[in-house]
């Protein structure tokens, strides 16, 4: 049996690795996407008082830092018995949606859309940001990049510092919006929104209009049946910062809801030898059936396709539009189609920008009622956010006086995990044919991971590096190493 | 054009050797300088928007290319965009950040860019605890930009 090892993994944040084993025909056997460093951040957040938890866990991962700053804020509610006001709750939400825009266009434009816009067999050194500026021109990415930094502004404004945030306080929100900056927000929201529109037109042109992507975008090589989780609101739209957990399985049938710490009602993660990175399951499904798709499997997904499946629709206008266009697109519901991760994402971007327009325009988003102060300690809290990436879980136990004695964090690339591994396994029998691994053919095997937006920073709480990007190592049958290929 | 010189020091500060450029800037920030500091924890555009302005930039950040710890090197923008084992925990490279800053604003970014990097001992821990190799690199590189911001200001 021959092995290929594709390590680190190109263009996602964090590193990992993909191992695939070859037949004696130069088939592929079998695959697995596997992390392989740890650095236990729950651990570091034992004994730390819980409202220095959010100022803190914003800097697990530097793309991230508004995720888990939110989701352990929610949890510093729940720690200190206290809910924020109305207005307190909405400067979070606008917070929010402003980082997904940032998030969410920089995922786009760097690491999924250069597959696309300069070609998935294209050379690898020009397969990148850089590439796809040439290729879409430079005006169109100045102009992506000043509207990217806009989104990157209004984060900093309510948050209170550049990059990475300290305006929350159990109970609400530190910085109250003066008229002058909600008004500033607002104009900053409009081009917001203009971004949205123009990645949808992007994505418009460069994939849904090229029949030879769509048929990638649409077809078994890329497509991965397993159950999905996200948030809904009351009216089960989408919603991020705050809602009921809804699951379905992989033909679309409710599993349940749940809210706070029901998730360790529906949520197991199974350990596995192979990787420091947990296999989340829902166990209402039953009990562990191992890394397998298909109806029954209780293997599940999160994210913006998780999100565009267990919704009824979106909560603005624009964004609708391109939902109903997105399902009539594909059909059948829930969609399996990995690629579809992009367009949903693209999607979300629009959605967040006009939920910034919305939060921006609200009367109460400048009212002194920001904050409830916290008058007891009842001493544990769960924060579920709908992150870019997906469902974003912090667990926190305290002591009487709010030091932490305990944290789980589940992160969005966790929850992942087992479809990943699914979908990398099933480009790699597609693609890889009688030992023929060319660097292009070993991108299609990543194209199936990077719509996941995986962030191993988060996932095992790891930072890495001096280590090749891409290194492809291929060994005969009798496990000698006959060649090399790297690109660097 | 903002004629400041800025120094933006990347890291992240609970990372063991990872934290080596957030100190060089609290050390330099110790000192009344004729420069603008920034800190980011992340490699990605805010690099870019940081500088932007700027006649001159010095960024330095943590690296981990197999040199000896503590090993301080100077490199330019082209050298990291090409080297794919400056790679860091974001894919996003500082490499390709500054290169799409100078296609996309070659009028807005610096014209001098200095770019020191610190190879690291260890990073795998949570701690606030540089390893002693890197401490004394942190030395080094500030006083070598407290010599560079002088040489500025003598200069103009």
């Amino acid at each position: 049996m021959r092995k290929i090892e594709i390590s680190p993994i190109t263009r996602l944040e964090g590193h990992g690795k993909i191992a695939i084993f070859l037949d004696d025909a130069g088939n592929v056997d079998d695959a697995f996407f596997q992390t392989v460093e740890f650095r236990g951040f729950e651990k570091f957040l034992q004994g730390m008082p819980m409202e220095e938890v959010p100022r803190t866990v914003s800097t697990v991962c530097g793309v991230c830092r508004g995720v888990h700053f939110t989701a352990s804020m929610k949890a510093s509610d729940g720690v200190f018995g206290v809910t924020p006001p109305p207005a307190g709750r909405k400067l979070r939400e606008l917070f929010f949606n402003a980082h997904y825009v940032e998030d969410h266009s920089v995922i786009l434009y760097a690491l999924g859309l250069p597959d696309f816009v300069v070609g998935p067999e294209s050379n690898p050194a020009e397969r990148n940001v850089v590439g796809l500026i040439n290729a879409v021109g430079k005006e169109v990415g100045r102009d992506v990049l000043r509207r990217r930094g806009l989104a990157v502004k209004i984060f900093e404004l309510l948050g209170g510092k550049p990059n990475h945030p300290v305006a929350a306080v159990p109970g609400g929100w530190s910085k109250q919006l003066c008229e002058d900056e909600r008004k500033q927000i607002e104009e900053w929201s409009k081009e917001l929104v203009g971004l949205g529109e123009l990645t949808l037109k992007v994505f418009d042109d460069v994939v849904l209009k090229n029949d030879k992507y769509m048929e990638l975008v649409t077809g078994d090589m890329y497509r991965v049946e397993v159950g999905y989780m996200g948030s809904v609101d009351e009216q089960e739209r989408i919603t991020y910062y705050d809602g009921t957990q809804k699951i379905i399985d992989s033909d679309g049938n409710l599993v349940g809801t749940f809210k706070g710490k029901e998730y360790l009602d529906f949520i197991s993660e199974r350990v596995q030898p192979w990787t420091y990175l947990k296999f989340p399951y829902q166990k209402k499904i039953g009990p562990w059936k191992g890394i397998v798709e298909g109806p029954g499997t209780n293997i599940y997904a999160v994210g913006p396709l998780a999100r565009m499946n267990i919704v009824k629709g979106m909560d603005t206008p624009l964004a609708q539009l391109h939902f109903e266009k997105f399902h009539a697109t594909f059909g059948a519901k829930p969609v399996h189609n990995v690629l579809a991760y992009h367009w949903a994402r693209a999607i979300e971007l629009l959605n967040a920008a006009e939920k910034c327009l919305q939060l921006s325009r609200d009367p109460e988003i400048t009212s002194k009622d920001i904050w409830n102060k916290p008058t007891s300690c009842p001493g544990e809290g769960v924060g579920v956010i709908e992150a870019p990436r997906g469902t974003l879980i912090h667990h926190y136990c305290t002591d009487g006086k709010g030091i932490v004695t305990d944290a789980n964090l589940i992160v969005a690339t966790t929850h992942n995990n087992a479809p990943i591994n699914l979908a990398v396994k099933k480009a790699a029998k597609h693609f890889i044919k009688n030992g023929d691994v060319s660097p292009a053919m070993l991108n299609y095997v990543e194209m199936a991971f990077r719509p996941y937006d995986l962030c191993l920073a988060c996932a095992t709480h790891t930072v890495t590096g001096g280590q090749s990007p891409l290194l492809v190592e291929i060994f005969d049958a009798n496990g000698t190493l006959y060649k090399t290929l790297k690109n660097f | 054009m903002d004629t400041q010189c800025v120094v933006v020091g990347i890291g992240n500060p609970y990372l063991q050797d990872d934290r080596a450029g957030v100190v060089v800037i609290e050390r330099l920030e110790q000192d009344n300088l004729d420069c603008r500091t920034e800190v980011v924890y992340t490699v990605g555009f805010e690099v870019m928007d940081k500088i932007r302005g700027c006649e001159r930039a010095i960024i330095v950040d943590a690296c981990m290319l197999g040199n000896e710890p503590g090993s301080i090197l100077e490199v330019g923008v082209d050298d990291i965009f090409s080297t794919h084992a400056l790679i860091n925990s974001h894919a996003i490279t500082l490499g390709t950040t500054l290169k799409t800053g100078y296609l996309c604003f070659p009028e807005e970014m610096p014209a001098d860019i200095r770019i020191l990097l610190i190879e690291v001992k260890e990073i795998k821990e949570f701690t606030q605890q540089m390893s002693p190799e890197v401490e004394a690199a942190v030395d080094i590189v500030v006083e070598r930009i407290k010599g560079l911001i002088a040489g500025k200001v003598a200069a103009g």
